[in-house]
């Protein structure tokens, strides 16, 4: 299996600023990649390079087997994250330009309608472009990434500014098309998306690549070694689950108990000790998220000098305002 | 290649159906062309037969008789005959001798002449006494006019002539007038010629009781206004002084309002694709310079569209007015050529700043420059106009993208430059447009995506070496 995408230690600065350094990353062909990273960490420059929209200070890159997306313009697909439509074209028109642009011809306009058929969006051909909600606009605007059946689909932020009801039908519209045998390259910097939805997760902070690994590689290595526990009886003495060897210490979240373990000790073993000290109503381990893992990441790396954890999180998950523009 | 003209397709329908392009660049010149074509027809229609009774009441006893003579049928035959005589001589000869060329012309105008004159009117003028009392009179003028030729005449006018109109009432200086009541809608024409009766027949009223003879004073105080001859190594020929100046200016402004129409709406469609974001997408799709070539060639279209409809226009007067004749067909092919160079050039800086700002009215500072230089020519139209082959004119020709206005301006004018100087304008202003075209090129790859602090000139100057 080749690559649909080899990118060899990019670099790209503007002015003063270092957007992306030293950026290595291959994306094998049919995968799903997603490249996570709070605004502003370089993941759009990135994907501009990669569409030779910008070019690279230096390092290589190759695009579907060629050295410039220039030479493979029509087998990708690009959602754009500064997307627009033109206000006072009509749906139908603007589909049809977009795929007349990307080399299609024949039959275009069935296509269009097929596709408007397939988001719901078929008794919008004739309206005008600014006439649709900003969900609408922006199925169509996925549309036209895709209406040319692209090899490479890159998708930036393409869950930005939708209701979750259109978060999840462009999640579905996106595995479709990796279903088809598209490699999708999408960021975003709300990492629960890119928990739900890819194999493969980039983590870009400050314009380097900071994790590059599998979903079930991230779970085992950002295993956080803690368990999640609740007293059946609120009232428990919760002071009892200290006492058990392996239990570093036990801290309230909320409703639930956070109890965390040493290193070397087995959540398999302590468990079962947890459960007789106290009965609890629920009790699982904790799985990594992608939050976790980002902010341990780069807390835990000195030479970065992040800024207090609390800010941090709140940035990814809401993508506020914390982050360098 | 396949590309960019769907681009040039997108840029030209989007352009060309906006409600502002069909109202103000195409209907108002159709409006303006169906009045220009339908003006003569309108003109020449011959005026209506008039048949009618004048009262005058005249209490200075001198006036009536001179009005009466004033609008005998034979002296409204006279005075036109001068008009018709007149008008032909404003027609003057180089005009008269590019007509005739055409089969026809001089017949054609010949009869609208006489059309224009119309069939003289026939008035009997009432002579009342100064004490009538004017109120019975007017009534007259109320009544409905009868179907021509059955009744009696009817009355078209009353005119009331003040008691010292000719004579100043004791220890003044000060004349009186008249006062004029005429029936509703009556030929203006009519109305003219009643005014000038009066005026005539008071001032020689006046001039008699003076104990001057006013013939001799008419003799006197008339000088005839020749037209000059312009001498030429040719021959001798009469100054036209108008299509002189008209032909070079309509060509200046065709030239201009294109140019300017066209690139304005270059400048607007490219920062609206920005402002709106499209320009990203339509990255991924085409390379920087396809767009911008697609762009330019779109608005292109725009501006030859609105061209060929203007000097189309030019053209349906020219035969409307049977002068076709005036301009040379070759013209008209330069005339496009110009276009095109002067198009390039502006067209290219218009989409480099463009590209460059975040919104309209960021493109004002920048734009500034560009149109101090479109604004030279017609800051020496005189001097160029006057003498289209001095140093300056010559100098100017070669340096674009002036060249292209000054060497167009040259061509029309009545001592056209030679032929070489004309295609070596034209090969330094394509020098020149190939030049603002890569600089665009340059400019507009980085400013597409560049948003924030809107940009200097010299910041495009630094993109264009950066890139």
């Amino acid at each position: 299996m080749g690559y649909a995408l080899v990118l060899k230690n990019l670099k790209k600065t503007f002015g003063e600023t270092v957007a992306v350094r030293d950026l290595d990353l291959t994306v094998p062909e049919g995968a799903l990649y997603g490249v996570i990273g709070p605004n502003g960490a370089g993941k759009t420059t990135m994907i501009r390079m990669i569409l030779s929209i910008l070019f690279p200070d230096h390092g290589e890159l190759t695009v579907l087997g060629r050295p410039s997306a220039l030479e493979a313009k029509d087998r990708i697909g690009y959602l754009p994250e500064e997307r627009g439509l033109y206000k006072k074209m009509r749906v139908g028109e603007f589909l049809v330009y977009m795929a007349r642009l990307k080399g299609l011809d024949g039959n275009v306009s069935q296509r269009v309608k097929d596709w408007l058929g397939r988001v719901d969006l078929a008794d919008c051909e004739q309206k005008r472009c600014e006439d649709l909600s900003k969900g609408m606009q922006q199925k169509v605007q996925f549309v036209a990434a895709v209406i040319h059946r692209p090899d490479l689909l890159i998708l930036d932020e393409p869950f930005g500014g939708l209701d979750p009801v259109n978060q999840r039908s462009m999640r579905d519209l996106v595995l479709e098309e990796h279903r088809r045998g598209a490699t999708v390259l999408f960021s975003t910097h709300i990492m629960t998306h890119a928990e739900q939805l890819c194999d493969h997760v980039v983590m870009i902070h400050r314009g380097e690549k900071v994790l590059d690994q599998t979903m079930a590689g991230i779970r085992e290595t950002f295993d956080p070694h803690r368990i999640v526990f609740v007293p059946l009886d609120p009232d428990s003495d919760i002071a009892k689950l200290r006492a058990i060897p392996g239990v570093r210490s036990v801290t309230p979240d909320g409703s639930a108990w956070d109890v965390a373990l040493d290193g070397h000790a087995n959540a398999a073993s302590v468990i079962p000790a947890l459960v007789t000290a106290v009965t609890p109503s629920r009790v699982e381990i904790r799985r990594p998220t992608l939050e976790d893992v980002f902010v341990s990441i780069v807390t835990g790396d000195a030479s970065t000098a992040v800024d207090d954890d609390a800010r941090l999180r709140a940035a990814l998950r809401d993508g506020g305002q914390e982050v360098r523009r | 290649m396949k590309k960019i003209f769907y681009v040039a397709g997108r840029e030209f329908t989007s352009t060309v159906t906006t409600k502002g392009f069909v109202f103000g660049i195409l209907v108002t010149p159709l409006l303006l062309g169906l009045v220009i074509f339908l003006m003569p027809r309108y003109l020449t229609k011959a005026p209506p037969k008039v048949e009618g009774q004048v009262v005058i009441i005249d209490p200075t006893g001198v006036v009536a008789e001179p009005l009466a003579a004033h609008l005998r049928p034979e002296r409204f035959a006279e005075r036109r005959e001068k008009t018709k005589r007149d008008l032909e001589n404003a027609t003057s000869a180089v005009f008269r001798r590019q007509a005739a060329a055409l089969p026809g012309a001089e017949a054609a105008i010949r009869q609208s002449i006489d059309t224009a004159l119309g069939e003289v009117p026939r008035l009997q003028v009432l002579p009342l006494p100064g004490e009538t009392s004017v109120e019975p009179e007017k009534e007259a003028l109320k009544i409905a006019l009868p179907k021509p030729g059955t009744g009696p005449a009817p009355r078209l006018a009353v005119i009331v002539v003040q008691p010292d109109a000719v004579r100043p009432a004791e220890g003044t200086d000060t004349f009186g007038s008249y006062e004029l009541f005429v029936r509703n809608k009556l030929d203006d024409r009519l109305v003219d010629d009643l005014h000038s009766g009066m005026r005539d027949a008071i001032v020689s009223a006046r001039l008699r009781e003076s104990g001057l003879d006013p013939a001799r004073i008419k003799n006197l105080t008339s000088v005839q206004r020749p037209g000059s001859r312009t001498v030429t190594a040719q021959g001798e020929r009469t100054t036209n002084n108008l299509i002189n100046m008209l032909l070079p200016m309509a060509f200046m402004i065709l030239l201009l309002m294109s140019v300017l129409t066209s690139g304005q709406y270059l400048l607007t469609s490219t920062v609206e694709e920005k402002s709106n974001r499209v320009v990203e997408v339509l990255l991924s799709s085409v390379s920087a310079m396809e767009l911008m070539t697609g762009k330019i060639l779109g608005q292109m279209a725009v501006g030859l569209l609105v061209l060929s409809l203007y000097a189309g226009l030019g053209v349906i007067a020219l035969v409307s007015f049977a002068t076709l004749g005036l301009i040379d067909p070759l013209l008209l092919v330069f005339l496009l050529i110009f276009y095109v160079l002067t198009y390039f050039t502006f067209g290219s800086l218009m989409a480099a700043v463009g590209s460059a700002v975040n919104e309209m009215r960021e493109a004002q500072s920048l734009m500034m420059p560009i149109m101090m230089v479109l604004m030279i020519p017609w800051v020496l139209w005189l001097p160029l106009s006057r003498e289209p082959n001095s140093m300056l004119a010559i100098v100017l020709s070669f340096v674009p993208p002036l060249g292209n206005f000054v060497m167009l301006l040259r061509m029309t004018s009545q001592s056209p430059p030679p032929m070489w100087e004309a295609w070596l304008s034209i090969a330094v202003g394509a020098a020149g447009a190939c030049a603002a075209l890569w600089f665009a090129g340059k400019v507009f790859r980085v400013g597409m995506l560049m948003y924030g602090k809107p940009p200097s000139f010299g910041t495009l100057i630094r993109w264009a070496r950066m890139s």
